[in-house]
């Protein structure tokens, strides 16, 4: 049996822990030997098993573990330490370790899945069952501030890598028995977990299940982080518009907890995800909120007319200078006729070719070496824009005109609505040089006509604009805190006031 | 989709009524008014809204007494079996006729006013396709992309009538009976067709949330489409006068040619996308209700995936007119004048009816 054990596991080299359903054998050597196959030990050289003779009871033990996971400190201090001192000759294991908490289990299986997480198995002769030391230790860095959603006002803590981190900076905030922290496994072989964050008094059942179903519904190897798991769970995945709201501030995911949302949170996730998503949730910031009434109104006025900036700026050129040249004062109108004398291009090639090289700039920002990057900016702005205003290729009003659109397109925070404008900005871009006006105004009653058909987990992605619901209006504009009264009613909140 | 899975709510319901009958005051349905009316065109929309709350009244009561039956049901309920079915097709064919002339009229404002140049054929097309795309959409989607871009068309209709009235003469409305009172209250009588839409609207009124709704959309609906009709034909005449307001064919893109606002001189660019957003969404509306109609006629239960094969013989249709400033203009105002007393008096049978079958049952 070992042999066919051997030789199936050779196959599938990566999960040979899959063959191991039996139950716990009482033999010692038996049962060591099989978590040592399971392991490859020794070619795998973190695996560590560290055998030792229990005093008192006089029976022979082992602790296996991932060294690299474990906290070797707790192990050695509360288990072992306790374990070989041991005189009492009629006691259970568990009085004889001073862990802070320990489990059993039945089946290899099931102790593997502990030993991956970081935690000890320690196998005792004669006995079927194996016991779990809890000393898991993952590395990762600490709390940190985050880094693409800052603000000036406000908490300045942001989710790590460490799931379990993440989780208590949640219940920092929310210091209440109804959060519940659920948690299940996604995906087979590498075992992710993912943990479902919610307010059982608050959050819809129906709501939950979907969600729930959604997430066991995976049949897949492995999902590392939440930007995967995100692209999972969405529904329309080739759709333009984003339907999962991704964020790394902790006191965002809480505030939309509260209003009945759901929040998943994954190891090695820097972030989380909320869900359901509407328009509005990407449109807003975390200090919306947190500046007084006029001031976060204000901000988001500024953070509209930047949508609009960064979507039409460049498409109504285009459709102005090619199709409608009387709606231009004629002073203005002589002005750029005067620049574009020289320009061999038509208005939408020279606004596609600087648009492309704004983008361009963006990545390459975005993905050059530190220390090579204020190279970029001598580039992007005497190279591309002086250069290329000398050189005729295009003229002086289109840098300014993309220059403006790009800047605008900075003020929309959200990564995922970010790029769904600039995507979007191109689709106009075309349809002015096509048919001026015309075309702009078909994309954009298309483009709501698709908006409003969109979904995210069953919620209207306009709502509460339209369809309405019962909430608190915080669309557009927010309302004065205390006037926030109602959670939103598109979530069906098993209670929707808040004050 | 097929049948509205959810109901649209009173503001949806509302906004898709005045995409109906409000932006009429700008095509040729001022042009037709002033044709017989003179200066006092802008009396036609009151007095033919005085002539048709009979009508719509009727209907809203209609829709109360059988608020848990289906509006196609009420036809066939009230009219007998073949009646029914006469009168509801007679009532699709109208509309569908309505929507191709329609259609025509709202391209050929684009193609003269806006863009001479590009064919005729590809800014139809593009009409049509954006307005079947939406209709394809179904009614929610319809009545949400209403409701969240109304106000802000709403509120540059009022901006440029605000501008053109500034830039206009009062003395121009004297005096104020035009061609005399009879005559006013005569034609405005035949054109009370204007408000035709409304029993289509009829028909969706199982898909909006509850008849109360339906009933105060409808009245709201009706009497601010009433004053933005009447408030900027009050507007192109005062602008024009009446001799040129009677030969213009699209007085609203006249006017908002003639505005000016400080620097700025030539203000119809800003103008016409807010325009046509009305307009894509308004022939959104027609394609989904004469779809919705046909489809229930002939018992077809997906009805969407007809809307391509209609749109493109619409798109046919509408093409053959020649020279449609002038032939569609004539063809609308023939079609109008028969329709107006279906309108009128549709509502009033059915409503007669109504009340001797429930006497009878009782």
């Amino acid at each position: 049996m070992m042999k066919r054990l051997f030789m199936k596991s050779k196959k599938k080299q990566i999960s040979p822990k899959t063959d191991h359903e039996q139950g716990v054998d009482p033999d010692f050597d038996v049962t060591l030997e099989q978590f040592k196959k399971a392991y490859f030990y020794p070619v795998n050289t973190d695996f560590t098993v560290r055998n030792l003779h229990i005093g008192g009871i006089n029976k022979r033990a082992a602790i296996v573990f991932i060294n690299t996971i474990t906290d070797i400190q707790v192990i050695n201090e509360f288990a072992i330490d306790p374990l070989i001192k041991n005189q009492e000759q009629n006691i259970l294991i568990e009085d004889i370790i001073t862990i802070q908490s320990m489990e059993t289990k039945n089946t290899i299986n099931d102790a593997t899945l502990d030993i991956n997480n970081g935690n000890a198995a320690l196998i005792i002769e004669g006995e079927s069952k194996v016991y779990i030391l809890n000393a898991s230790n993952f590395e990762g860095r600490s709390v940190e501030k985050p880094d693409n959603e800052s603000v000036v006002k406000g908490p300045k803590e942001a989710f790590n890598e460490k799931v379990f981190t993440n989780i208590s900076l949640v219940r920092k905030r929310i210091r209440d028995k109804n959060l519940i922290v659920e948690s299940s496994i996604i995906s087979k072989r590498s075992k992710n977990m993912v943990y479902m964050l919610y307010l059982k008094d608050i959050a819809n059942e129906k709501l939950l299940d979907n969600v729930r179903e959604r997430v066991n519904a995976l049949d897949t190897d492995a999902i590392q982080n939440l930007s995967l798991l995100e692209q999972y769970i969405e529904e329309r995945k080739y759709s333009i518009f984003p339907s999962v709201l991704y964020t790394e501030r902790p006191d965002r995911a809480v505030s939309f907890l509260e209003d009945g949302y759901i929040v998943l949170l994954m190891e090695n996730s820097p972030d989380c995800l909320v869900l359901p998503a509407t328009f509005w949730s990407f449109f807003h910031s975390a200090e919306d909120h947190y500046l007084r009434f006029p001031y976060g109104n204000f901000t988001r006025i500024l953070r509209m007319l930047s949508f609009f900036i960064t979507i039409f700026t460049s498409a109504i050129y285009v459709a102005v200078v090619t199709y409608h040249i009387g709606m231009i004062p004629p002073d203005l109108l002589l002005a750029i006729a005067a620049t574009r004398e020289k320009v061999p291009f038509p208005a939408l090639v020279e606004i596609v070719l600087m648009e492309i090289a704004f983008e361009l700039i963006r990545e390459a920002g975005l993905r050059v070496p530190t220390p090579i990057g204020p190279t970029i900016g001598i580039v992007g702005a005497l190279i591309l824009g002086q250069a290329a205003v000398q050189a005729n290729l295009v003229s002086p009003i289109v840098v300014i005109v993309v220059a403006l659109g790009g800047l605008s397109s900075f003020a929309v925070g959200d990564i995922s609505m970010n790029f769904t404008v600039r995507l979007i900005r191109f689709l106009f871009i075309f349809a002015a040089g096509l048919f001026g006006i015309y075309g702009m105004t078909a994309v954009f009653v298309m483009g709501m006509f698709y908006m409003v058909s969109l979904k995210s987990f069953g919620v209207p992605y306009l709502s509460p604009l339209t369809p309405s619901y019962q909430s608190s209006k915080d669309t557009l504009f927010r309302r004065a805190i205390p006037k926030e009264a109602l959670r939103p009613g598109y979530l069906k909140p098993k209670d929707i006031k808040k004050r | 989709m097929g049948e509205p899975k959810d109901k649209i709510g009173l503001k949806e319901y509302t906004a898709i009524a005045l995409f109906l009958i409000g932006i009429k005051a700008t095509d040729d349905v001022p042009a037709m008014l002033f044709d017989s009316l003179k200066n006092a065109g802008w009396m036609g929309p009151i007095i033919s809204g005085l002539i048709a709350i009979l009508p719509l009244f009727l209907l809203l009561d209609i829709a109360k007494k059988y608020q848990s039956k289906n509006s196609i049901d009420i036809f066939y309920h009230l009219l007998g079996k073949y009646v029914g079915f006469f009168v509801l097709f007679l009532l699709w064919v109208a509309g569908f006729l309505y929507i191709v002339l329609d259609t025509a009229t709202y391209s050929d404002i684009v193609a003269t006013m806006y863009f001479p140049r590009t064919p005729a054929f590809v800014l139809y097309a593009i009409l049509v396709g954006v307005s079947a795309y939406g209709a394809k959409r179904g009614l929610e989607h319809i009545g949400s992309v209403s409701w969240a871009v109304f106000p802000y068309l709403q509120a540059t209709l009022l901006f440029a009538i605000i501008l053109t009235i500034r830039h206009g003469n009062s003395g121009f409305l004297f005096p104020i009976f035009g061609p005399g009172e009879w005559e006013v209250i005569k034609e405005s009588t035949m054109s009370v067709s204007i408000y035709i839409d409304f029993l289509y609207l009829f028909l969706l009124f199982p898909y909006v949330k509850s008849v109360k709704d339906f009933k105060k959309g409808t009245w709201i609906a009706f009497f601010i489409a009433l004053f933005n009709l009447a408030i900027s034909m009050v507007s192109f005449v005062m602008i024009f006068d009446y001799n040129t307001a009677m030969s213009l064919n699209y007085p609203y893109h006249e006017a908002i040619r003639s505005i000016t606002i400080g620097f700025l001189t030539n203000l119809e660019t800003f103008f016409f996308p807010f325009w046509l957003i009305a307009t894509d969404i308004k022939f959104a509306i027609y394609f989904y209700i004469n779809i919705f109609l046909f489809g229930k006629l002939f018992k077809i239960e997906h009805f969407e995936y007809i809307i391509p094969a209609f749109a493109t013989l619409i798109l046919f249709l509408g093409l053959i007119p020649e020279s449609p400033t002038f032939s569609v203009f004539h063809m609308r105002h023939f079609f109008g004048q028969i329709l107006s007393p279906v309108f009128f008096f549709l509502p009033i049978l059915l409503w007669v009816l109504a009340n001797v079958k429930g006497e009878m049952r009782k």
